[in-house]
């Protein structure tokens, strides 16, 4: 299973820790990267990774998107949606040859979100993008791997009807050979803590490999561990929150306003969480080997010394992140039944670390393993549906 | 070019069209249809299929000699190849092995395969509407009813059910789904006919299946035999009838390519 960077904000971080090896690949995004920028990368940064188009609000050219040749508001002024009728054909082109002009390994066909997707969304989906993208890939007779973009709301995992649309859907599409699979995530929690919808994900995720289909999670938090048990083909790391979780609004113009800054946090492979520096803090005067919980990287000394300010805009907590993330996910193994057997032992270690530390330190909601009872007992669940008991 | 024609014998007579074997001078013997117009998509759909088989040079489909639509009368005429060979129906006990079933889908695949890949779903597979030539290739008729996925549906959305032969049709077909159709919707027809070889009789037939239900509620409540009580399961026909007859198109092969690799694994 492959490990990409979802890049955004901050990208040099990503593009430093590939360049030393952490990570299979960059999935580029254009809100952040200027389009000239993008193309005058080196090939060997590109060559493994893939364009995420960005098209999900076709009106709202935030940041750089409308540096983009593809971007609507380049290909007419005051682009409206109606005026994808006349375009989708030229976007279409555009789109192709901007991503073939960078060689990234995948090509990928955008999607648009919508905040209750329509009933027209999958016929609009077919006509608007993928037959306009795998038509003109056929002519040009392009032999590189083709992902569709799929942004899976809740209701697609929860609702029947709509999951079997969707699968329907993305199955029925003889020309891509993979998906781009961006589960929204609506959640208030900082780690997923439901149950039915992390069971769905999975299974939505094994019938897209049981259609032979690549299947490449974007946004994804460290439930990729728990997605890696549906044998996807890669999962991603992201440095900022919003670059681990899908939400409409990094695409909107309005989340440039006033933020709140999240408390620095650092991952623990052996804790299975993200634990706020507040209580590292407390741990570190209360229990004298605290350090054990904690991996260790290069970055680690520093981050551990008496006067390092802890800050969410400091790279050491995110490339200490992608180092021992991207070691944990290469340490599954390849079989499916010793990958499910070997996260729940990970699962139940990290509980017993917990009580460990809790005998001494209490934590928070966000930082005390809350989530992970969940994991276990979908990861059962989901054993169960693959008849493996 | 009907008026060359020298009728020999009524074939079919249907509520919409009359079929006769006839003579040509130079084609020798073709087949002739003639029917009404009903509607603005009755004629949209025989232009469709006429245009198709003028596309389509293959054994495997009727080669089109002409065409012909009276405005005023609303009526149509077509000439076409006259098939040697038997329908499938008639001469299923050829096809009653594992190796000789899975090779004949083998072939039917490879024909279907071109219009497949226009986008187009033939919709009424049944083994009337396959004949055996007499070199054994199949040749696949009637594409009345095909979807051409890349032109506008005709189907009313409205419709309780699509247009197809009811019970050898997929679910999608018989509750009208009619975005769901897609070439998987050819392969449950192919996963019937599959059964229906094998066992001789109709795999979701209530008699066999044990429930008082028609073979379109079995359809769709996924209701099929595998067995009978003459005829043992095989393993590889129920894995291919368990990979086609599925309710939802996305748990069945999700391409010809794939079906087709399934095949060759037993043949």
């Amino acid at each position: 299973m492959k490990v990409f960077h979802q890049t955004g904000y901050r990208d040099k971080w990503n593009i430093e820790s590939y360049q030393k090896g952490v990570g299979d690949g960059l999935v580029f995004s254009p809100v952040n990267i200027d389009a000239d920028k993008l193309l005058a990368l080196d090939e060997s940064i590109k060559k493994t990774g893939f364009l995420d188009p960005q098209l999900y609000l076709l009106n709202e050219p935030k940041g750089t998107l409308h540096t983009y040749p593809y971007f609507p508001g380049n290909l007419k002024p005051d682009f409206t949606t109606p005026d994808l009728d006349d375009s989708h054909i030229h976007l279409a082109k555009l789109c192709i040859d901007f991503q073939l002009q960078n060689k990234f390994q995948y090509l990928v066909i955008p999607t648009r979100y919508f905040e209750d997707y329509p009933s027209s969304y999958f016929v609009q989906s077919t006509d608007y993008f993928v037959t306009p993208f795998c038509d003109y890939l056929f002519k040009k007779s392009i032999d590189k791997k083709v992902l569709l973009s799929v942004i899976v709301k809740s209701i697609m995992l929860s609702d029947e009807e709509k999951r079997n649309e969707v699968l329907n859907w993305i199955t029925g599409h003889q020309g891509i050979d993979g998906v781009y699979l961006i589960f929204e995530n609506n959640f208030s929690s900082k780690q997923i803590k439901d149950f039915e919808y992390l069971l769905n994900a999975l299974k939505f995720i094994k019938i897209l490999k049981d259609n032979e289909m690549e299947v490449h999670i974007g946004y994804c938090n460290t439930e990729a561990l728990l997605y890696s048990i549906a044998m996807p083909d890669s999962i991603t790391v992201g440095s900022y929150e919003n670059l681990r979780s899908f939400g409409i609004k990094r695409f909107q113009d309005s989340e440039n306003g006033p933020m709140r800054s999240p408390n620095a946090r650092l991952y623990s492979t052996k804790l299975l969480q993200w634990v706020e520096y507040q209580y590292i803090q407390a741990m570190k005067k209360l229990i004298p080997d605290y350090e054990k919980f904690f991996d260790d990287s290069e970055f680690k000394p520093l981050m551990f010394t008496p006067d390092f300010k802890w800050h969410f805009n400091k790279s050491e907590p995110y490339k200490h992140y992608f180092f021992v993330f991207n070691n944990q996910i290469k340490q599954l193994p390849h079989s499916q039944i010793e990958r499910i057997e070997m996260l729940k032992g990970s699962i139940k270690n990290a509980l017993k670390l917990f009580t460990d530390i809790e005998n001494v330190v209490l934590l928070n909601d966000d930082s005390n393993g809350s989530h992970l009872s969940t994991w276990f007992n979908v990861i059962n669940a989901f054993k169960k549906e693959l008849s493996l008991e | 070019m009907i008026k060359d024609c020298k009728i020999i014998t009524e074939i079919a007579k249907g509520g919409q069209k009359t079929v006769h074997l006839a003579e040509h001078p130079e084609l020798g013997k073709v087949v002739i249809k003639r029917g009404t117009i009903r509607s603005f998509t009755s004629l949209e759909r025989i232009k469709r299929e006429v245009e198709l088989l003028s596309e389509l040079k293959s054994d495997f489909y009727p080669q089109q000699h002409h065409f012909y639509i009276d405005v005023k009368l609303k009526e149509f005429e077509i000439v076409e190849d006259y098939i040697e060979g038997n329908v499938l129906r008639d001469t299923m006990k050829q096809f009653r092995t594992r190796s000789q079933i899975f090779k004949l889908l083998q072939s039917l695949i490879e024909g279907l395969s071109i219009i497949w890949d226009k986008n187009i779903v033939h919709r009424d597979l049944k083994p009337e509407n396959i004949i055996i030539r007499p070199n054994g290739v199949p040749c696949i008729i009637d594409l009345g009813i095909a979807r051409f996925l890349d032109l506008e549906s005709l189907t009313k959305t409205i419709s309780p059910i699509g247009p197809c032969t009811p019970i050898y049709a997929a679910p999608e077909q018989l509750s009208n789904y009619k975005n769901t159709i897609d070439p998987r919707t050819d392969f449950y027809g192919l996963g019937i006919i599959a059964l229906e070889l094998y066992l001789g009789v109709h795999p979701f037939d209530p008699v066999y299946v044990g429930n008082h239900f028609s073979i379109v509620e079995n359809i769709l409540q996924q209701k099929y035999v595998i067995e009978t009580t003459d005829i043992k399961a095989d393993t590889a026909l129920e894995e291919f009838a368990r990979k086609t007859l599925q309710t939802q198109p996305y748990n069945r092969f999700r391409s010809y390519q794939m079906l087709n690799s399934f095949l060759s694994k037993y043949i």
